[in-house]
Formats: C-alpha cells, structure tokens, sequence
C-alpha cells in the first residue's frame, strides 16, 4: 500500500531524514516510535506530502508522489489526525466533518451530513453535532477530527502524536477510537508514545532515531528483546 | 471673537449634501480598495516570485508617495491613456474614487496579508490533508477566519479613507470640505464652517466605528475568547 524507497529530507542544512526504506501492507497497523527530533513527525508528513522529501521515492496505493497535479488526489486517500486537532474555528463539529466531502468529493448534503452524523456516532460525540470547537474538550476535538479525516473514506490513516497534546484522562477515549479503528481493518500509520497502544494493536512496530529506522519487528518481540542499544535505551527511559 | 453661527446654520442643507457625497466617495474607494486589497494580499503571498515582486512595487508604491500626488497624477493620467480630448461630465469624480480607492488598496493589501498569515498553519495543513486544493482551504478555511481578525484594523482605514476624501477637494470635487471651504469664503465666517465640517466628520467617523464594533460582536459570537 505505501512503499517508501531512500527517503531524505532536509531543512536547511539540516538532514532530518537520511535514507528512510519501508513498505507498509494494506490492513497493517503501523507504529511509529522514538525519542523527539527523529524524524518520526517529518516521515508521517512526507507519506502525504506536507513535507517535499529532499529526494528519494513514495508511492502511495499506486501512485508515485512527484508532481504536484497528483497530490490532492493522494490526499483525499490518505487522512491524517494531527497532534494539536487542528479543528476549523468556525464551523461546528458537524459542518467541520462534511466540508471536505462535500467540496473535494462532491458529495452532495443529504448524502454528507448522514455520513458525517454516523461518524459523529461512531466516534461517541452525537450531541455535540453543532458545537464549535471552542466548546468542546481536547479528547472531544481530537475525535472529531477523527471523524472528520474519516469522512473522505481514505484507505490510509496517519497520526501525527494524537494523544501528545491531551489531558492524561483525556488519552484514553482516543485511543479507545483508534483501536475500534485497527479493528476494523484501517490501514493505519501512528507515530506516539503510548506502547499499550503499540501492544494491543499494532501490527508491526518501527523505531527511529537519528532519521533513520533502527529496528523494526513484532511489538510484543521488540518490546521484550529490543536488539540495538538505542531502542534499549529509549525503552528504558519511557517503559 | 464675535461668530456668526447663522452662516453654518444656514449652510446645512449644503454640508448635508456634501456629507452624502463624502460617503458615496469613500463607499466607492472601499469598495474598490477591499477588491485590489485582497488580490494583492494574495498576490504578495504567492509562490511565483514575479507575482509577488508586482504585488510589492505596487503596495510600495502607493505606500511610499502622497495621496495628494496620487490624486493628480491619476486625474491626469487617465485622459492621456484614453486620449481623451475634453474631459467626460463628472470625470472628477471617476478619477477621485480610483486614485482613493488604488491608494487604499495598498493598506488594506497589508491588513489582509496579516490577517492570512496569522491563521495558524495547522489549518491550511489540515485543509489540505483533507484534499483541499489551495483555492479551496484558501475560501472554506482560511479567509473566513482572516476576515473576523482583519476587521478592527479595516475599520481603522475606512476611516483614514473618509478623512482623507476632503483631499478630493482638490480636483473640485464638492465634497464635504469643498463646501465648507466655499461658504466660509462666501460669508467670511471661516470658524464656524470648519468646526461645523468638523462635527460632521466626527459624526461619519463614529457611524464607521460603530458598524464596526458591531461587526465584531457578530462574527465574534463563536469566540468565547
């Protein structure tokens, strides 16, 4: 579903990404860990073009992302979660979910404001429908902008840090809607920190640092035999 | 100091009427300002660097040199343009509202430009990954909430704009200050003519701030800031 071949990425002159190889299959959970400034956040930000690699190759469900004419269709495959929401201000959670559909899909109201109230439900928030953003909490708004990625019906999901910028009590209804996600068969790519997560459904695990990929494998395997010594290290410092 | 307030009293069919005009001009040049203001905001903000480069000499330009020049260069320019022989009836006007309006076009470019550029990334970035194209997270996300910053700035230059109209007076536009200006020659009460004009600019200034101030209330109502 995703390849990703020599992946670099540079800001200035600095390299955050230096060769960067992977394939992620169709209903694979992936999750993404490692300590901050490992390029983690920039990798899930190339796979739908928010960062231009410095070079290398991706192509998403087929297609190659290099020129510009393509990228709004790749995106309209590929949602993505971000860690601070990111909900639009002015417009209530409902209106927040069926604007893309209805202006990049074309779908028309009826069709969009049914798929986006069954969303809404999907995600435990149907009383919250017309509420502004303001008025709900971290934990509601993030799983509205669940909702609201899941809306374009992608064949991929990406989470940039969903749970980083949420109150501890708020973590855990977060996840709750991922995991229903996974379950569901979502090909999804997660970076974060929480390794129950990474545990209960994560099919595969992906440990960077330094802007490469140190060490990839089975969760439950890696967490408990971690092999090189900066997953060790890392292990030690959150486990 | 003896004045004479019955001139100005007596005048007030005529600065009414003058007032209107006043209005009319600066509707106008808002109108037409707002509309340049936004596609050079725009303009300034694009990733070809020609665009962009077009969008600073003109905002520099009409920035960087007197209204008042403007204003003539403007009633000049366009007959030669336009080879014009003789100079259509009410062409002063046509030429005061564009000079106003291009110059007010400027200011408004900024205003807009840092109302764009205030909205956090994450929206545009959310918008995009959604599919979006440019144009669309520009209009459905962006803008709407640049407009609802932008508007107390904007209130201070219609009100620039209003004040600077009596400028026009210098292409006989008769113009709030135009009349003022001829009545107290008229009658050789130059006070209490201006510090009428005065009170009617006041009050013009004070309608603008009050829409204004209303305006914010009601795009606002969302806010709980």
């Amino acid at each position: 579903m995703i390849f990703v071949k020599n992946l670099y990425k540079s800001f200035g002159k600095l390299e955050v990404l230096k060769g960067i190889d992977c394939h992620i299959r169709e209903k694979e959970v992936v999750v993404v860990i490692g300590p901050s400034g490992s390029g983690k956040s920039t990798f899930l930000r190339c796979l739908n073009k928010l960062e231009e690699p410095t070079s290398g190759e991706i192509i998403v469900d087929g297609i190659p992302l290099n020129s510009e004419v393509n990228v709004n269709a790749i995106r309209r495959e590929v949602g993505m979660v971000f860690q601070r929401f990111n909900l639009f201000p002015h417009m209530t959670a409902i209106q927040n979910i069926v604007l893309a559909p209805e202006i990049v899909r074309k779908t028309n109201k009826t069709e969009a404001q049914k798929i986006g109230l069954e969303l809404l439900e999907k995600v435990g928030l149907s009383d919250k429908a017309n509420e502004y953003p303001d008025r709900l909490s971290g934990g509601q708004q993030q799983r509205v902008a669940i909702a609201r990625a899941l809306a374009m019906k992608p064949k991929i999901m990406l989470f940039d840090e969903t749970t980083s910028a949420l109150d501890p009590e708020m973590v855990g209804e977060v996840l709750a809607v991922m995991k229903d996600l996974a379950r569901e068969g979502m090909t999804m790519v997660a970076v974060t920190h929480e390794m129950g997560f990474a545990r209960e459904v994560g099919d595969r695990v992906i440990f960077m640092d330094e802007g490469i990929i140190m060490e990839e494998g089975e969760p439950n395997e890696m967490f408990a035999h971690p092999k090189n010594p900066r997953m060790q290290a890392f292990l030690s410092k959150i486990l | 100091m003896d004045l004479n307030w019955k001139s100005a009293i007596d005048s007030i069919p005529i600065l009414n009427k003058a007032a209107l005009l006043t209005l009319e001009l600066t509707a106008g040049a808002v109108a037409i300002g707002v509309v340049i203001g936004l596609f050079m905001a725009l303009a300034r903000l694009s990733k070809l660097k020609l665009v962009r480069a077009g969008a600073i000499a003109y905002i520099d330009f009409f920035r960087g040199t007197p209204l008042l020049v403007q204003i003539f260069l403007v009633y000049f320019l366009i007959p030669k343009f336009l080879h014009w022989e003789t100079l259509p009836n009410n062409y002063q006007y046509i030429a005061g509202i564009l000079a106003m309006g291009l110059n007010s076009g400027a200011y408004i470019a900024e205003i807009f430009r840092a109302g764009i550029q205030s909205i956090d990334r994450g929206q545009s970035e959310a918008a995009r990954s959604l599919g979006m194209s440019q144009s669309q997270s520009l209009r459905y996300v962006i803008l709407p909430q640049a407009f609802k910053r932008v508007i107390p700035p904007l209130g201070n230059e219609f009100i620039a704009l209003l004040k600077d109209s009596s400028l026009l007076s210098i292409i006989a536009i008769q113009e709030l200050f135009y009349s003022a200006k001829i009545v107290a020659g008229r009658t050789y009460q130059p006070i209490p003519m201006y510090i009428a004009a005065a009170l009617y600019y006041l009050i013009m200034t004070q309608l603008i701030t009050q829409w204004v101030a209303y305006m914010e209330r009601r795009l606002g109502k969302n806010d709980l800031r």
